[in-house]
Parts: structure tokens; C-alpha cells; sequence
């Protein structure tokens, strides 16, 4: 079976029983991932059913830092992830964590995902994570979290239980099958619409770092954070200049110290020059003088103008990446944003274009169970209706464009913890 | 007293006077407050007749050329919370928000009238972005204020923004709450200050109107949340729980409140705050937009409602303007706690009445083009009785934190 259309599961290692297959007849899993040896009767009635089976340590799953990049291997494997979900306070569980603005704190690999799909290209991309043991209690929105935040990364996560669940499954449990089968569920939509995975993430800002070494903690942490409020963006690795495209792109921030190599200088030049935005550290600045001073609205930058375009240089060292990442929202200005969500709170969006171009999807994961209801999107591209997708439907539905105060806008009906709109153009 | 009026009260000509009895007593000889008349015209929408109309109305109240002609023109706008929280799928313009074409056709009308400069100003909900950022994230097109008119800025108000120090205004006659206010630099830096208010219930304060919006004048880097012990912040952090509920002081760089064994209510406090900015950063123009908006409250909750008054009200005393405000909001301006809308609170009207700012008493208040009666818009009526239990508790100790953004 090709790589790319398996969907993993971690065997729970105390799963001795090969009869516990009957669990996974029928839904979309089609890979068990045995830890140890992929032999003996679990493995021999996997492989019975039609089932790839793999070991664990064949995986060769490693933390974002360690991955060989260029390893024959058909898939990419992380491991060191979090488990996606809203952050609760460590005072009382029953209230979240909140960042900087009150907002409250979510943990998502999405960013990890991302990353990973732009330094091996094609390949399936796995998302290793586990219940760690300082993790609250999973529920079936947390599997089902976990799904929907990596698949909308265009990722997969290596399905594993916890020990609850999985030893509630062995015997049988009420509560354990019905979580059981709202996680087939949630795997059975993705399977459906798991296309998606190989379209291009899409976003008005460039980031260009070696998101390693040095500029691992500013790269890195820039991408969760612009994720975090919503600032789509397209990953451009300095490593890897079939990354930096600039087509379609309103700003480019570059994020590293270190100066750019002359073909990459030129490059980022002649986007300045044809319109475009670039935001430079205060390190490199004074490599790209820019033309004439023009009014910045962000303070601590310097902004110039430079043929149709302009260039924005911090004018103090960048230190903590969740005001840069506000920064460069500013800079490009949420008139720019391909999409405006209202009445989400903990929803993170991701945008993605079809190879054809002809269409486009908006995935919105939420964090939490409960009903998002009366959430408003607005888009910036017109486009003649929207197909909204979502676990809980039984059908696609199709959404009329609403025109709002010259806007178009979808106005949804609820959901809960995943939805998708995809707009033909 | 009773708690509400009604058109009948209006039409009869004896409905003030009997309404106005059980307000506070002047102490004699003092010098009254003055009253200015207010422009008050029904509007039906935000389209094309908005910009005839306050032409209109700015003509009714001695035109714009005095406080425009080659002027600095400031203009407080209401823009409280978060930008991407909706009643239902209703853009937030038209519920708790000054809708922007109301700040457009007034900002036009400034410039025409020969302002040199119009900034525009908010404090947007914990964040130092550009206040553009602010209204690009409820989907505002912000090329609709920079073409109003000549020269048109913009600045965040919660922070220092584009100044080199905060500015100091002292509340004449001492102040109830505060003795003196440290605000950003645009409130000084103008000639003439306008404060563009949306006509709305406000679980705190009772009303908020073109008085209520300048509470959002104060820094939340002195006097917010996140304000650090001694001196101000760098970037405005959470609400302004410390005026609220007077759970913690304000930053000591800056004047404190004049007693703090006064109540730690935010029905005390804020409508004394308020009174207090409003006389310390006097108003010039004064203008509610009550064309649409929402009842039961400036939060979303369960009897938060979307309602369309079609009203829209402006003078150059923020007290009259908020006296008139109220009125057609089916509320008695002479009211103070314990009566409907100041249930909870003390009514911010007295308050600056008392500070000498303006009267709130519609015997002295000459009311031009629509009569009150004509346009009014009962609120309680559009939410129907509110069960006091379903309130969140509003005078709670200690920070509190709302969905995307607090009141204002």
C-alpha cells in the first residue's frame, strides 16, 4: 500500500490478542504500528486483514531537530509533539492558560507539520505523539483534536491510546467504544477528504529562516505564534531555494541575522522593487537601504520605500517572537488577509489551494466540544458558494454567499470541532 | 420616583416636572450647569441619508466651522472589545461598535468645515497595534477614513503611541475618583476633541453614550490590569479592572485615586471616572449613533439584543447630548441609583452635572429638529424584564476576563 494513503495505529503494547483486530475492521486505520518486532500473531493477523504492519522503531520517528531530511524512507515521522489542545492553567483546571493578549494558550503541531511538508516535499508527514503523563484526562474531543489538527496541517497522526481507553476497549467498555468510534469517524471524513493534504498551504506573508541552529527558537516560534492569531503565511526555507516563491505573496518577512546569499538578496530586491513588503531584521538592514522614508504605523521600524514596493527594518534586535509576530501582522496589515473569521475564540485556520488553482479550502480546527455557532467568514477573493464539510454532517452542505457591506461573506451554520469551506473559483 | 417614561409622559408638558423631583439638591447659589441645545433627528439607515442629516444637524448646533476652521480635530470613536466578536452574524458596526460610516460623514464634514487634521483615536482591547489594525480586523475598509477628508491620522490610545510622554489633565473642581488623569499625548495635542458614542445600555455604568465612550480615553498601560506597580507599561495589557473594582492601584507614576477607602463598586466607580475624564478632557462635539444598535448590555449575553432606533443625536455638551441620549432610549435623565437605566450605579449625568460640565435637566436643554417623543426607542422594552440573576456579577473584586475583549 502506498505510504501516502496508509492511516497509523500505535497497537497498544498490551493488546496480546489478535481478536482486538476486530476493532479496527471497517474503519479507515490501515497500518499498525507494533512496538518492537512487526512479527508474531498480533503482526501475522494484521497482515492477514490486509494490513500494513510496521515496527515502531522502523518508523524511525525523531524530534523536528533530528529528522534526516534526505532519508530514503517513504515518510517523514516526528516525534517530541505536544498533544493539540487548549493549555489549562496549572492554578486551576478549569480555566485556560492565556498568552500575552488573554487570549487562551493553544498547543497545535501544526507548525511542526508545515515545516516538515516544505523539507520533504511529497512525502506523508507523521505526527508521533502520545498522552503525556502530565496530560489531563483525554475524552473523544481530544482524539478527535488530535486528528483534525494534523490532517488540516495535511499530516497524520500515528492514532495512539491512552491507557484508559485502551484497556476499556480490551474488555470491552460502553464509554471506551463510543469514544472508539467517534475517532473512526473523525479518521473515516478525513480519509474522504484527505486530498486536501497535497494542496498548497496558502498566506499573504513569506517566512524566510533556516528555522535551525541559530534561528531555530525566532524561526520556530514565529510560525506558532503567527498561527496563533491567524496570520496565514507560506513557509520559505533559506536552505531550500525552490521554497522562496514570491508569487502572490504581500510581504516576505526574513526573519534570520545572518545575511542572505547574493541570489537570495537579489531575489527578495525584486520583490521590494515589484510591490511587495520585505521586513528585515535590524542586523541586515543596512544591507537593503531602501529609497525615500516613508510614514511606518508600526513603532520600531524603519520603513522606506523602494521602487513600487517598500522595506520595513526593525530598528532594535527582534527578542520575543509573539511581538513579532504581532509586528508583522501590522506591517501586512489585516486588509490583507485572505480570510477574516468572527465569533471564533479558539479556532485556528488553514488555507490551502488546489494544484489547479480552480479551488481553494479554508480549514478551521476548533479547540474546544463546545458548539461554534454564528461564526461569520469573510473572503477576501470572491467566489460563487462554498461547500462546508464537518464530522458531524451527514452531507456536505453547500453555503450561499452573503454580501456583506460590499464583502462576501459565509455565514456558517454550527459546528463543533472541525470545519471546512471549500470555495470554487 | 418612577422608573420609566413614556410618550405620554413626553407629549405632556408636565411629564419632566413631575419626573425631575427627588434629583439631588444644588446647594444654593451655585452657578448652574450649562446647557447647550442638542440636534436630534431620526435616521433610517447608514446609507445615503446619513450624511444630509448631520449636516443638518451640525447646521442646527451653530455649524462646524468654529470647531473645525484650520483646526486639529480629535475624535474618540467607540470601537470597545474585541473586532471579531458579533452579535449573531450582525458586523459590529451595527450593534456595539460607531458604525464607520457615521465617523466617515463626520470626519467629512469636519474637513469640509476647514480642519487642518483629523486623528482619529481608540484604545483597542489590549494591544499596542495601530488602531488601523483594530478596525482592518472587524473587516473595516480603512480607505473609507483616509478619503473623508484632508490629513486624517490615526493613534492607539492605550499606550504612550506616537508620544514622548503621557499628557496630564487635572479635574477641575478636584474630581470625584481621580484628582488628575495621565492620557496619551492626542488628547492634548488637539484643538477641538470629538467624542462619537453608540446609544447602548452598559451593565456598569447604566448607559454609554457620548460620556461613557471617553472612559476608554485612560491607558491601560497606567490603568489597566497589566500596568506595572510604579511606573507605566510598555504595551497595555487586559481591562481596566483597577478603575472597575479598585482591586489594585493604578501605576504610581501617575495621580491616585483621591480616596481609596472610597466603595471598590464599579457602580460607584466608573460613573465617577467617567464624570471625572469628561471634565478634565473637556468635549466639544458630542455625537450618538443610534441608528442601530443593541439592548440589554455592550456584552454578548442571552438578552443582548440587535435594535434599530434610527436615531442619531449631537451637541457640543456631551451632558445634554447623553441627557437627550437617554431620554430617547425611553429612560429618565434625572434618574439616578436604584432607578432604571442606574439600577446598579449612580448616574454619570449628576456626576458631571455636578462638575459643572453640563446640564442634565431637559427643562434647560433646547432639543432641535426631532421631538424625543417622535423618535423614542425603548430598550427595556426591545430586551423584555432581564432576571437580575442571569447577570454576571459586574462589581466582583479582582481582574476578570471577558471573551476577546472587556467592556471599555
Amino acid at each position: 500500500m502506498p505510504s501516502d494513503s496508509q492511516v497509523p495505529f500505535r497497537w497498544p503494547s498490551d493488546w496480546a490478542d489478535p481478536a482486538l483486530l476486530r476493532l479496527i475492521e471497517g474503519s479507515p486505520i490501515n497500518c499498525v504500528v507494533l512496538e518492537g518486532s512487526a512479527e508474531g500473531a498480533v503482526a501475522d493477523a494484521a497482515r492477514k486483514a490486509g494490513l500494513t504492519v510496521l515496527a515502531a522503531d522502523a518508523l524511525k520517528s525523531a524530534p523536528l531537530a533530528e529528522i534526516k531530511w534526505d532519508s530514503p524512507s517513504p515518510r517523514i515521522a516526528i516525534s517530541g509533539l505536544v498533544w493539540p489542545r487548549i493549555k489549562m492553567s496549572s492554578a486551576s483546571p478549569r480555566s485556560a492558560d492565556a498568552g500575552p493578549t488573554g487570549a487562551p494558550w493553544i498547543d497545535s503541531n501544526c507548525w511542526v507539520a508545515r515545516l516538515a511538508r516544505v523539507r520533504a516535499p511529497g512525502k506523508p508527514i507523521w505526527l508521533d505523539f502520545q498522552k503525556g503523563k502530565d496530560d489531563p484526562i483525554l475524552t473523544a474531543a481530544s482524539y478527535r483534536v488530535a486528528i483534525a489538527d494534523s490532517a488540516a496541517s495535511g499530516a497524520r497522526w500515528i492514532v495512539s491510546l491512552d491507557d484508559d481507553l485502551s484497556k476499556g476497549l480490551a474488555r470491552g467498555d460502553g464509554d471506551s467504544l463510543k469514544t472508539w468510534g467517534s475517532v473512526q469517524a473523525t479518521l473515516t471524513f478525513f480519509q474522504k477528504v484527505a486530498a486536501w493534504n497535497f494542496w498548497e498551504p496558502w498566506g499573504t506573508l513569506g517566512v524566510l529562516s533556516t528555522f535551525a541552529g541559530k534561528d531555530e527558537f525566532m524561526g520556530q516560534e514565529f510560525l506558532n505564534l503567527a498561527a496563533r492569531g491567524n496570520l496565514l503565511y507560506r513557509i520559505m526555507d533559506r536552505a531550500l531555494p525552490a521554497t522562496h516563491k514570491t508569487d502572490g505573496l504581500r510581504a516576505v518577512v526574513y526573519v534570520d541575522n545572518e545575511a542572505p546569499t547574493a541570489e537570495l538578496k537579489t531575489k527578495l530586491l525584486a520583490f521590494a522593487r515589484g510591490g511587495g513588503l520585505l521586513i528585515l531584521p535590524k542586523a541586515i538592514a543596512a544591507g537593503f537601504p531602501g529609497e525615500k522614508p516613508m510614514q511606518c504605523p508600526v513603532s520600531g521600524y524603519d520603513l522606506k520605500s523602494f521602487g513600487k514596493g517598500s522595506i520595513a527594518s526593525a530598528m532594535r534586535d527582534w527578542e520575543d517572537p509573539f511581538f513579532l509576530a504581532a509586528d508583522v501582522h501590522d506591517l501586512v496589515s489585516r486588509q490583507n488577509d485572505p480570510v477574516c473569521l468572527f465569533n471564533v475564540r479558539t479556532i485556528w485556520e488553514h488555507y490551502a489551494v488546489a494544484p489547479d488553482a480552480k479551488s481553494s479550502v479554508l480549514q478551521l480546527v476548533a479547540f474546544t466540544s463546545r458548539t461554534n455557532g454564528l461564526v461569520s467568514v469573510a473572503v477576501k477573493q470572491p467566489s460563487r458558494g462554498a461547500t462546508m464539510y464537518a464530522p458531524e454532517f451527514d452531507a456536505p452542505k453547500t453555503l450561499q454567499p452573503v454580501i456583506v457591506e460590499g464583502r462576501t461573506e459565509y455565514h456558517l451554520p454550527a459546528f463543533s470541532l472541525y470545519a471546512a469551506l471549500e470555495f470554487k473559483s | 420616583m418612577r422608573e420609566r417614561i413614556t410618550r405620554r409622559d413626553l407629549f405632556a408638558n408636565a411629564g419632566w416636572t413631575a419626573l425631575g423631583a427627588g434629583l439631588l439638591a444644588r446647594p444654593a447659589g451655585a452657578v448652574p450647569a450649562p446647557a447647550s441645545p442638542v440636534a436630534l433627528a431620526r435616521c433610517e439607515s447608514y446609507g445615503a441619508e446619513l450624511l444630509p442629516a448631520l449636516t443638518k444637524m451640525f447646521d442646527q448646533i451653530g455649524g462646524l466651522s468654529r470647531l473645525a476652521k484650520n483646526k486639529t480635530v480629535a475624535i474618540k470613536v467607540n470601537l470597545t472589545g474585541g473586532a471579531q466578536v458579533r452579535l449573531g452574524y450582525i458586523p459590529i458596526g451595527f450593534t456595539i461598535w460607531t458604525h464607520p460610516a457615521v465617523i466617515a460623514a463626520t470626519m467629512h464634514l469636519l474637513g469640509r468645515a476647514g480642519a487642518k487634521r483629523i486623528r482619529l483615536l481608540e484604545s483597542p482591547w489590549s494591544s499596542a497595534s495601530p488602531l488601523q489594525e483594530h478596525m482592518a480586523a472587524a473587516g473595516w475598509d480603512i480607505s473609507a477614513f483616509t478619503s473623508a477628508a484632508p490629513n486624517v491620522e490615526f493613534e492607539n490610545t492605550n499606550f504612550l503611541g506616537y508620544g514622548k510622554n503621557y499628557s496630564r489633565f487635572p479635574v477641575p473642581k478636584g474630581g470625584h475618583l481621580f484628582p488628575a488623569f495621565d492620557l496619551n499625548h492626542s488628547y492634548e495635542d488637539c484643538d477641538t476633541f470629538v467624542s462619537i458614542g453608540k446609544m447602548k445600555e452598559h451593565m456598569t455604568a447604566g448607559v454609554t453614550l457620548s460620556m461613557k465612550n471617553c472612559f476608554g480615553i485612560t491607558p491601560c498601560t497606567i490603568y489597566g490590569d497589566g500596568a506595572p506597580e510604579s511606573e507605566p507599561g510598555l504595551v497595555p495589557r487586559g481591562g481596566r479592572y483597577p478603575i472597575h473594582t479598585g482591586y489594585r492601584a493604578i501605576a504610581k507614576s501617575s495621580p491616585q485615586e483621591i480616596d481609596p477607602k472610597s466603595p471598590r463598586q464599579g457602580g460607584y466607580r466608573v460613573p465617577r471616572c467617567v464624570a471625572d475624564l469628561v471634565a478634565a478632557r473637556p468635549i466639544h462635539l458630542a455625537i450618538i449613533d443610534g441608528i442601530e444598535s443593541q439592548a440589554g448590555g455592550e456584552i454578548q449575553g442571552r438578552y443582548v439584543k440587535h435594535v434599530t432606533p434610527h436615531v442619531l443625536v449631537a451637541g457640543t455638551n456631551p451632558v445634554c447630548v447623553d441627557a437627550v441620549g437617554v431620554a430617547v432610549m425611553g429612560f429618565d435623565p434625572m434618574a439616578d441609583r436604584g432607578t432604571a437605566p442606574f439600577e446598579r450605579c449612580d448616574s454619570t449625568l449628576r456626576l458631571a452635572e455636578d462638575l459643572g460640565v453640563g446640564t442634565r435637566d431637559l427643562k434647560r436643554i433646547e432639543v432641535v429638529g426631532a421631538r424625543i417623543a417622535e423618535v423614542m426607542f425603548d430598550y427595556r422594552k426591545a430586551t423584555g424584564p432581564i432576571d437580575p440573576r442571569q447577570l454576571p456579577p459586574s462589581d466582583r473584586p479582582g481582574p476578570r476576563r471577558f471573551p476577546d475583549g472587556g467592556p471599555g
